[in-house]
């Protein structure tokens, strides 16, 4: 952009990743995930009411205490982080294959493909995540996890479309596939060698990035009582139920926004470069 | 002035057409939910309708019948599209009303919220972006960026319940829920303000930064021309056309945002109406109110293409985001 | 407001810098001595980029980065100032002291009209100053740019921009001028407009810093030039002495370096038939009657051009005239709007290559050399002893190949394009610009190189430049595009 007065001596931005931030975040994710995944596992039914023992105080054997109902909050918060991480990550997975191809695809083959493919995501793009949710999960008798799935997933491909055929576009456009295509190198070469290592941190980046959505997406439709519907244990509604008793039981409401935050800023930690 | 005059042209042929784009969207995602209606959303319906002490089966089939799900289904989804192309949405399958009079209630109010976050968010995120861009790596830099990574890995719900609690439950300063009286709109724009300030001041601080270190910026000093007179005349111009297509992608962020702040705090809008015509399976407000969201963030994006247009002279693919 | 209109104060001042020393950390950037500029003669530093040239400029103008130091002072008549207060000179901007930055396509704010651009730089300036826009006019139309004023910079050419460049910067009425590599990107007619504007302000009185790498640029200036390498001045005097009969080795080299005097095994100057096809040596590209535009604007129509094995062609002309899309329309990398572009059977598999202006973007940017010469060697069937032979030859080691693209520099990067050009033994090479980023002694060198690759294989050239004085150097036919009105 502007002219090097001394090109060797580019300075160091402010934003350069963080090898300690990203180890840190990864470290607190593994830790996240054993819970959510072993956790479900080796506690107490997350189900089982016993009203006697309503909201009880956090003990030894119970660490986060007990709900309203008389439940285990450390079993439902297990329950929740399994469901989120899971859910979070199908629907993520599902967008970046779909997306990424369709980019690509979009990209690379140009005429009647890109123009049809963009046409679709432009009208995608102008409709929020939430909204396609909610029609999704109004289409589905309610509270159904393949209606959240599909309504996230289907929310997200357009992102990754859209990034991915920018970029794509712009390596297939460079010198460098021109140089390619003038070695006779094959679309393999440019696969393995100029596509797939450029776009690879972009992913990964956008899938953190989406990872988060998902999870603060599902916690912000069990809140609005439109998402996933009570008993089962989801963050949002776990949020939601306890906000009445946040004054005689603030551990029921801190534990969940704890892990909600933790979730968001170790995805946020992982990110490889600075988009925000 | 031609390329400007085409370029206006262009802005406008793509929005139309992407609206167009979004208004069949939605209105086939409401159709699929109509076409999948089950015995008993029919009967949720006509409950919604009379009260549940009085609704019966004939009730409920009175209320499939309304929809017309006797006919082909191509048929049903001609007629469909034709009429939510004429904005004819029919009338509310709860309170009866015609649904446009209700849509058109419900944007006002979406629209003043709308209006007061992005303002707030603008002023927030443009303040804290400008002085973190002073000097980059400093301290009031790594502040901001403290402050944009803690209001991303918030989401507007909790922020609106924190806020509720420090300023209403606690310290009983402004009213928690309605729409009535002038203050309550304050809860509600400021969590939403905050919330969307993180990426706003983000952009201002990278944009003042890139812009400050500008060879034109650079050049205009070096001309003689003075401190305050390089800031308003060349900094705060190609800053903004960097940061109003940003806007742009905001829009969704802010129209999404709407919907949960509303339903939190019970605000009269279109995302609270929303939230309750999935609830009810209300369809013909449902699909006008989803219609009326998505046609806002179009309109949005418009106005900020249009706003690109008149700051910035150079011609462009028109590939603005969102 | 009869302030804003006056006219340059002219002075018998002079610019004097005892001592000047530029850092950054412990590196020293610049050290200088004794330097002195008198009222009506220019003084020229040249050298090689990272020679120090542009960092000492800055330093006098008080316009270096933050990360760099300066220490010394230096004098404008009797007033002193201190180099290392950056802030002390502030208010000579504009007014005794002004910069002609470079690219000055990038100097202009891309959303405010010319006019206003040029006016703004004016004595005393502020918002609708009408006199300042009337002044503002006056310098246009005296450069020949009356009709640019309600212009955005977009619309204007390189060479029309340093001209709107330069009316900004001078009309303050400052005596002292620092102009800054003028000569990039710029073709030899807007240069020579440049050097006239420049002679101008001397006749005037004015003083007049120079900094730039063109050796002819700095002979056609004339006054005192100065040689800097490596943070010092290694030779001074007036220019026609210092560059027709160097006294020092490096100044030699500098001034062997420039295309003018090269003088090659390869060259064939003189044996060149310049007229008349050979008839027993087919066409490896043969296009008739081709024509192409570009928005609204004709790049070229009804070339015909031949290219036949062993031929060296070039294709010169003003920038943004078409040249490059001229040479990828050979090459059928783009398609041209009318007219045929025929390629000579055997040349499918590779045998047609092309050397890229920066070679960085010419390799897949996030693996390593080695990981992008693999599919290539794999590809043609290459021993991997074949490319280190090439690479020795080409003056580089193997390991080398270890990096990636951004960790090199680009002089080695076009050389390793060059061995990679190479592998599938091509019967013509398009080299677009391939050494128009490098210094004249990294430029002299490629091109032996890349030229004794050639001639050895019997490879046919067809090469892009703006500069007229490499092309009859090195091509033994050339085509010329002219602007097409």
């Amino acid at each position: 952009m502007t002219t090097p007065l001394l090109e060797e001596l580019a300075p160091a931005g402010p934003r350069r990743p963080r090898p300690i931030a990203r180890r840190s975040a990864a470290l607190g994710l593994l830790a996240l995930a054993v819970f959510a995944l072993v956790g479900p596992l080796v506690l107490a039914d997350p189900a089982a009411q016993d009203l006697g023992r309503y909201l009880e105080s956090p003990s030894l054997a119970e660490p986060l205490g007990r709900d309203d109902y008389g439940r285990s909050v450390l079993a439902r918060l297990a329950h929740a982080t399994r469901l989120s991480l899971v859910l979070a990550a199908l629907c993520v997975a599902t967008a970046l294959v779909l997306g990424t191809a369709a980019g690509i695809a979009s990209a690379w083959l140009g005429g009647w493909v890109d123009a049809a493919l963009r046409a679709v995501s432009e009208a995608f793009v102008a409709i929020p995540a939430l909204l396609v949710v909610l029609l999704v999960s109004a289409l589905a008798s309610g509270g159904s996890l393949w209606a959240l799935y599909l309504g996230l997933a289907l929310a997200q491909w357009v992102e990754y479309f859209r990034v991915v055929r920018a970029r794509a576009s712009l390596v297939l456009g460079s010198p460098a596939v021109e140089a390619a295509g003038l070695l006779r190198l094959g679309p393999v070469h440019i696969i393995r060698q100029h596509l797939w290592p450029d776009l690879r941190p972009l992913l990964t980046t956008l899938a953190s990035l989406g990872m988060v959505t998902s999870i603060l997406a599902m916690s912000t439709l069990g809140f609005v009582k439109v998402g996933l519907q009570p008993p089962r244990a989801e963050l949002g509604l776990m949020i939601t139920d306890a906000f009445p008793f946040y004054d005689v039981a603030p551990w029921m409401v801190i534990a969940p926004i704890g892990v909600l935050f933790l979730l968001t800023v170790c995805f946020l930690g992982l990110r490889t470069s600075k988009d925000a | 002035m031609r390329s400007r005059r085409t370029g206006l042209a262009v802005v406008l042929a793509r929005r139309s057409a992407q609206g167009l784009g979004v208004a069949v969207l939605v209105s086939l995602l409401c159709f699929l939910v109509v076409r999948r209606l089950p015995g008993d959303a029919a009967y949720r319906i006509a409950a919604g309708r009379y009260g549940y002490d009085l609704v019966d089966q004939e009730a409920a089939d009175a209320v499939r019948d309304e929809l017309g799900l006797d006919r082909p289904a191509w048929q049903q989804l001609g007629s469909w599209l034709a009429d939510a192309l004429q904005l004819d949405f029919g009338r509310s399958l709860v309170t009866s009303r015609p649904v446009l009079d209700e849509v058109g209630y419900y944007l006002v109010g979406t629209l003043q919220l709308a209006a007061a976050s992005l303002a707030l968010a603008i002023l927030l995120g443009g303040a804290v972006g400008v002085l973190a861009a002073r000097r980059p790596g400093g301290v009031l830099d790594r502040i901001a960026t403290g402050w944009v990574a803690g209001v991303r890995a918030v989401p507007p719900f909790l922020l609106g319940l924190l806020l509720v609690v420090v300023f209403s439950a606690q310290l009983g300063l402004l009213p928690a829920v309605g729409h009535g009286s002038a203050s309550s709109i304050v809860l509600p724009a400021l969590t939403l303000g905050v919330s969307l300030s993180g990426l706003i001041a983000r952009v201002t601080r990278d944009a003042v930064v890139e812009v400050g270190q500008s060879d034109y910026v650079r050049f205009a000093h070096t001309k003689g021309l003075a401190e305050r007179w390089v800031l308003l005349r060349h900094v705060v111009r190609n800053a903004a056309v960097v940061l109003v297509p940003y806007l742009g992608v905001q829009a969704v962020i802010l129209i999404e945002g709407v919907v949960v702040v509303e339903s939190l705090f019970a605000w009269q809008g279109l995302g609270h109406a929303l939230v309750h015509a999935v609830f009810w399976r209300d369809v013909p407000v449902l699909q006008a109110t989803a219609l009326a969201l998505a046609l806002l963030i179009v309109t949005i994006n418009t106005l900020v293409d249009l706003a690109v247009l008149w700051l910035d002279p150079r011609p462009r693919r028109l590939e603005a985001p969102a | 407001m009869t302030e804003t209109a006056r006219s340059p104060h002219r002075t018998d001042h002079l610019l004097s810098v005892p001592k000047a020393i530029v850092r950054h950390g412990s590196h020293t950037l610049a050290d200088v001595a004794d330097l002195r500029i008198e009222p009506g003669r220019a003084l020229t530093i040249v050298g090689e980029s990272g020679s120090g040239k542009s960092v000492l400029a800055h330093a006098l103008m008080g316009t270096l980065p933050t990360e760099l130091t300066a220490e010394g002072s230096m004098s404008i008549g009797p007033t002193r100032f201190d180099l290392a207060d950056r802030r002390g000179r502030r208010h000579l901007w504009g007014r005794e002291l002004a910069l002609l930055p470079q690219e000055p396509s990038l100097a202009l704010d891309p959303t405010m009209r010319v006019r206003q651009q040029v006016a703004e730089g004016a004595y005393g300036w502020r918002p609708r100053d009408a006199a300042a826009l009337r002044l503002a006019d006056e310098r246009l139309d005296h450069f020949g740019l009356a009709n640019a004023g309600s212009a955005y910079p977009h619309t204007l050419s390189g060479g029309m921009a340093q001209r709107v460049a330069y009316a900004a910067a001078t009309i303050g009425g400052a005596s002292i001028l620092i102009v800054d590599e003028p000569s990039k990107g710029l073709d030899a007619n807007a240069l020579e407009l440049l050097a006239r504007l420049l002679d101008d302000h001397l006749a005037q009185g004015g003083l007049l810093l120079m900094i730039t790498h063109d050796l002819r640029l700095a002979r056609r200036i004339g006054g005192t030039v100065m040689v800097m390498r490596a943070a010092t001045v290694v030779e001074s005097g007036p220019a026609e002495e210092v560059l027709t009969t160097p006294a020092h080795d490096y100044t030699r080299q500098l001034v062997a370096a420039d295309p003018a005097n090269w003088s090659f095994p390869w060259m064939r100057r003189a044996t060149a038939s310049a007229s008349g096809a050979e008839p027993g040596v087919p066409a490896l590209v043969s296009a008739h009657s081709i024509a192409k535009t570009y928005g609204d604007r004709t790049l070229f129509n009804d070339v015909d051009i031949e290219i036949r094995a062993g031929e060296r062609w070039a294709i010169t002309g003003p920038s943004g005239v078409g040249k490059t899309t001229l040479g990828n329309v050979l090459l059928r990398l783009t398609s041209a709007d009318r007219g045929t572009v025929v390629h000579a059977p055997g040349t499918g598999d590779g045998r047609l290559q092309k050397l890229y202006q920066d070679p960085g973007l010419s390799f897949p940017r996030r693996v390593s050399l080695q990981r992008a010469l693999r599919d290539v060697m794999r590809r043609y069937e290459v021993p991997e002893a074949r490319v280190h032979a090439l690479l020795a030859k080409v003056g580089l080691s193997p390991s080398i190949l270890q990096r990636r693209p951004t960790e090199v520099s680009g002089g080695e990067l076009q050389r390793i394009a060059i061995v990679r050009a190479m592998l599938p033994r091509p019967a013509l090479l398009f080299a677009d610009e391939a050494t128009s980023r490098l210094d004249l002694a990294s430029q002299q060198a490629t091109m032996d190189i890349l030229m004794s690759e050639l001639d050895e294989i019997g490879c046919a050239l067809l090469m892009v430049t703006h500069d007229r004085a490499m092309a009859s150097a090195v091509a033994d036919r050339q085509l010329s595009l002219e602007v097409q009105p």
